[in-house]
């Protein structure tokens, strides 16, 4: 008996459905690896015409020559130093605008998005306005604004506009009242560290406690108040009982400045890399008359310099300074000491980035107050909970569901427009990778170093954001 | 005698009361203002202290804009708008709009949706720009643009041509605006030179002009490519898979900036020896393409993840290919989907092209930053930077937030984000 065999027989190859995908990638990456060889080849050859040294390889030698260029604020930066580590000091340049971008922005976004579903239809409309007028125009044309319309048509140093006790500001510069860790907040330091193990502890048992009983709440509560507890008891604890170092030494210059150092190697005299700076640490100056010439404040490196003194200092106290220290600045001649330094680049950036990403994350706000349904608010009020615990444990874990994904994102694109700092000459990432570039002529190169840069932070962004995701994920059938 | 008995079921014959009015607090003026501005001790607080921050805000900007310095402005006005095209051949510039205007009226007549509303905001801006003096010649060409949108308006009403030439001829569009603003067509790598008046170089183009033809090619060159990438994102193959994602990936995880300048520099790099250097526009252009196809895509596969299961299970049950079942069912649900977002986009990409002043192309930020340079207002106190980047910043505000708008009512309409 024949029986049909028919439908178990397998189509010709070229009719495989398997076979063909197959087929279809592979003729799919040939042609990926042909283009790429392609546009490789060319940019060799181009390259080899260009520069006959390297013969149009790509080299990464010239990360540990000389630089050659200062850097003009961020970590300390000599021009004798490697082109690898200023690339390095503009990757700090970038963190340091993005971190202080993000957390003001996330303030200021908050603010008026909560003011845009105000009850109060003006402070609603006002704060419509800022969105829009901020996010319709593009952040380059703001942020030149702001340097080039505002901050420079500050007044010069000579005559700051002051606000108040809180600082000056000028056309080189913001300068702020801030409060700094001093010299003996170093030991402060160690108590706030045991005051987060406490905290975190404290509240993980207390969560543990509050789930077998079947309470509500997260214990965060408790683990806050332990923190704050162990640091206001570690600071007073500090403050009456620290010392300076006991090698304590100064080195006296011109009559009116120097530096104040913990004396490591004991030679009596400063030496920059192996002595350590003392910050914040009030000191008082004396002439050959044993009279007091001025007091004051050493700065966060360790130095200090009075001008305008009636007479030559020559002996120097100090003081053991409490945990925290208020700083003002202090106008010296043509410039500030002390308090908290902004330069016109990073200032305008901070604002233009801050206000910029501002009005799209009060958007964001917006819709996530607005994602939640009012049958919420009423259900939780049916079942008597407070205004409070309806916030803390109804509406907001439902809003932040809807708001921390794009939210991220916004973070995301502040650090990435800080690449703007080109255009005002602030030292980040992209700005230095291009004096780089300009000097030694690696153009491929610094491309792909800043581009794995800002990846590697998209890519820690969408790690954290699938976390995130996972963990809040509405939980069905 | 039982006579008085009253029944038992007794009904209300009075009739009822007059429905009193509302009290007079709690309607019309007096009560908007109650719910809106005074409904508590702690709104009302709230309401003085934005009445007062606000008086000082916009006493400040009125003070400001009176005193202000507006002349090099409106001295540059040409500047402005096309850069340093040179001024004999302005008439080209002026084709391209009269073009544009002819098409918009078109499709607002027979498209209607986000094309009726964006041409009513071309219509009053053009309108605008004919009544205020800024050239008799200049105006003559606004007026007569409005003239052609407005034509154009009513027969895309009145005849019931095929949609088709019209996407056609949008599609011709951007070629020819190129051709007719080089004043011909050079392509040395083709041999083809043919011209009908004397070449205009790339770099002579500029101002608001160069500004919208970035954000144009960008999303119109792009369009291809990112319906490529999303179909391609969604693909069962993993090489295709993988190697769009990674392109999409890549491209929005680093700044337009990086690429502008990687396009500037390193574009050239990729081409043969023999095929010489494009222009910095075009360069610029690449650049712009590629950061835009990555998002577009991402846009695309967005209205693509929206189109239910069973219509590709229809479409294949209707024994459609792979082919046509995504261009006869899937694409142009996917599409229609995207518009407002892709309209979005738009709005990004045009306030992103703000970015190429920083490689060198003379668009508006680029014009604004060389008008503040100019001898003449060297002796202005202060300078004159706020006024011009104030005004920079106003013309893509009307341009961004007008497309917005447009979008946003046609959103409303059509019930978009209100499910």
């Amino acid at each position: 008996m024949t029986t049909s065999s028919l439908p178990h027989a397998r189509p010709p190859f070229y009719r495989d459905t398997r076979v063909i995908a197959i087929i279809l990638q592979i003729i799919f990456l040939v042609a990926v690896i042909l283009a790429g060889w392609f546009l490789y080849n060319n940019m060799t050859t181009r390259l080899a015409a260009a520069n006959t040294a390297t013969g149009g390889a790509l080299t990464w030698t010239f990360l540990n020559q000389t630089a050659g260029f200062g850097i003009s604020e961020g970590p300390a930066f000599r021009p004798d130093e490697s082109y690898g580590r200023a690339f390095l000091v503009g990757i700090a340049n970038t963190l340091r605008v993005g971190v202080v971008g993000v957390i003001l922005a996330t303030i200021l976004g908050l603010f008026a998005g909560i003011a845009r579903v105000s009850n109060n239809w003006l402070l609603s409309r006002l704060a419509m306005v800022y969105v829009e007028i901020f996010r319709s125009t593009p952040l380059l044309v703001q942020l030149l604004f702001w340097y080039v319309g505002v901050i420079a048509t500050l007044p010069n140093i000579q005559d700051a506009a002051e606000l108040g006790n809180f600082g000056y500001l000028t056309n080189r510069g913001m300068y702020l009242t801030w409060i700094y860790p001093t010299e003996t907040g170093r030991v402060w330091n160690w108590w706030l560290l045991a005051g987060v193990v406490i905290g975190v502890l404290l509240s993980w048992l207390r969560r543990k406690q509050l789930e077998r009983d079947g309470a509500p709440g997260s214990g965060v509560f408790v683990g806050v108040v332990a923190f704050l507890l162990v640091a206001v008891i570690g600071y007073f604890v500090t403050a009456s009982s620290a010392a300076m170092p006991s090698a304590t030494a100064y080195e006296l210059r011109r009559g009116d400045r120097g530096t104040l150092f913990e004396d490591i190697n004991g030679n009596g005299a400063f030496e920059p890399g192996v002595d350590r700076t003392l910050a914040y640490v009030p000191i008082t100056l004396f002439d050959g008359d044993g009279q007091v010439l001025v007091t004051g404040m050493t700065d966060g490196d360790g130095t200090f310099r009075f001008i305008d003194l009636p007479a030559e200092a020559v002996r120097l106290e100090w003081d053991t300074p409490t945990p925290l220290a208020v700083s003002e600045p202090q106008r010296q001649g043509f410039n500030f000491r002390g308090g908290l330094s902004m330069t016109p680049e990073f200032a305008a950036l901070l604002l233009a980035l801050v206000v910029y990403t501002g009005a799209f994350i009060a958007e964001i706000v917006r819709a996530g107050i607005n994602a939640v349904n009012k049958g919420q608010w009423e259900a939780s009020r049916a079942l008597g909970l407070s205004t409070g615990d309806t916030l803390r444990m109804v509406v907001l874990p439902q809003a932040l569901r809807v708001i921390i994904p794009p939210l991220t994102s916004q973070y995301l694109n502040l650090v990435k427009n800080s690449s703007l700092a080109i255009a005002v000459g602030y030292p980040d990432m992209f700005n230095v990778s291009r004096t780089i570039v300009n000097q030694t002529g690696a153009e491929v190169q610094g491309i792909i170093l800043v581009m794995a840069v800002y990846l590697s932070f998209s890519l820690f962004t969408s790690l954290f954001m699938n976390w995130y995701n996972k963990r809040v994920a509405l939980v069905e059938r | 005698m039982a006579t008085d008995i009253r029944p038992t079921n007794w009904v209300n014959t009075n009739h009822p009361a007059p429905a009193q009015k509302p009290p007079a607090s709690e309607v019309g003026v007096v009560g908007w203002l109650r719910t809106n501005l005074f409904s508590g001790v702690g709104n009302t607080i709230l309401t003085l202290a934005t009445l007062v921050a606000l008086y000082f805000v916009v006493n400040g900007l009125v003070q400001w804009t009176l005193n202000a310095f507006w002349q090099p402005i409106w001295d540059n006005r040409k500047l402005f708008a096309v850069g340093p095209f040179p001024a004999a051949q302005m008439w080209q510039p002026a084709v391209v709009l009269l073009m544009v205007s002819v098409l918009f009226g078109l499709s607002a007549g027979r498209w209607g949706s986000i094309m009726r509303n964006l041409g009513i905001g071309l219509a009053a801006l053009l309108l605008f720009l004919a009544i205020i003096p800024i050239g008799m010649q200049a105006q003559q060409v606004m007026a007569a643009s409005l003239g052609l949108l407005l034509l154009g308006y009513v027969v895309g009403l009145r005849f019931a041509f095929a949609s088709k030439w019209l996407s056609l001829a949008w599609f011709l569009s951007l070629p020819l605006t190129f051709v007719l603003l080089m004043g011909g067509v050079n392509l040395p790598g083709l041999g083809i030179r043919w011209q009908f008046a004397p070449m205009v170089d790339t770099n002579l183009w500029g101002g608001l002009m160069v500004t919208m033809l970035l954000a144009v090619v960008g999303i119109a060159l792009s369009f291809p490519i990112g319906v490529l990438l999303a179909l391609g994102r969604r693909s069962k193959l993993p090489v295709v898979k993988y190697f769009c994602i990674g392109y999409i990936e890549l491209i929005r995880g680093v700044p337009l900036i990086t690429l502008l300048f990687m396009g500037m520099t390193m574009l050239p790099l990729f081409l043969p020896s023999n095929w010489g250097n494009p222009s910095q526009l075009v360069r610029a252009m690449t650049a712009i393409t590629m950061f835009s196809a990555a998002y577009l895509a991402e846009n695309v596969r967005g209205g693509l993840q929206a189109i239910p299961k069973g219509q590709y299970e229809a479409a294949d049950a209707l024994g459609l290919s792979g082919f046509n079942s995504l261009r006869f069912i899937i694409l142009p649900q996917a599409l229609t989907k995207v518009i407002p977002a892709i309209v979005g986009q738009f709005i990004g990409l045009f306030k992103d092209t703000s970015l190429v002043s920083l490689v060198g192309l003379l668009e508006l930020v680029a014009v604004g930053k060389a008008v503040i340079q100019q001898p003449e207002w060297l002796g202005v106190p202060g300078g004159v930077a706020k006024e011009v980047y104030v005004f920079v910043a106003i013309v893509f505000f009307i341009f961004s937030y007008g497309m917005s708008f447009a979008s946003r009512r046609l959103e409303s309409k059509l019930g978009f984000g209100k499910r």
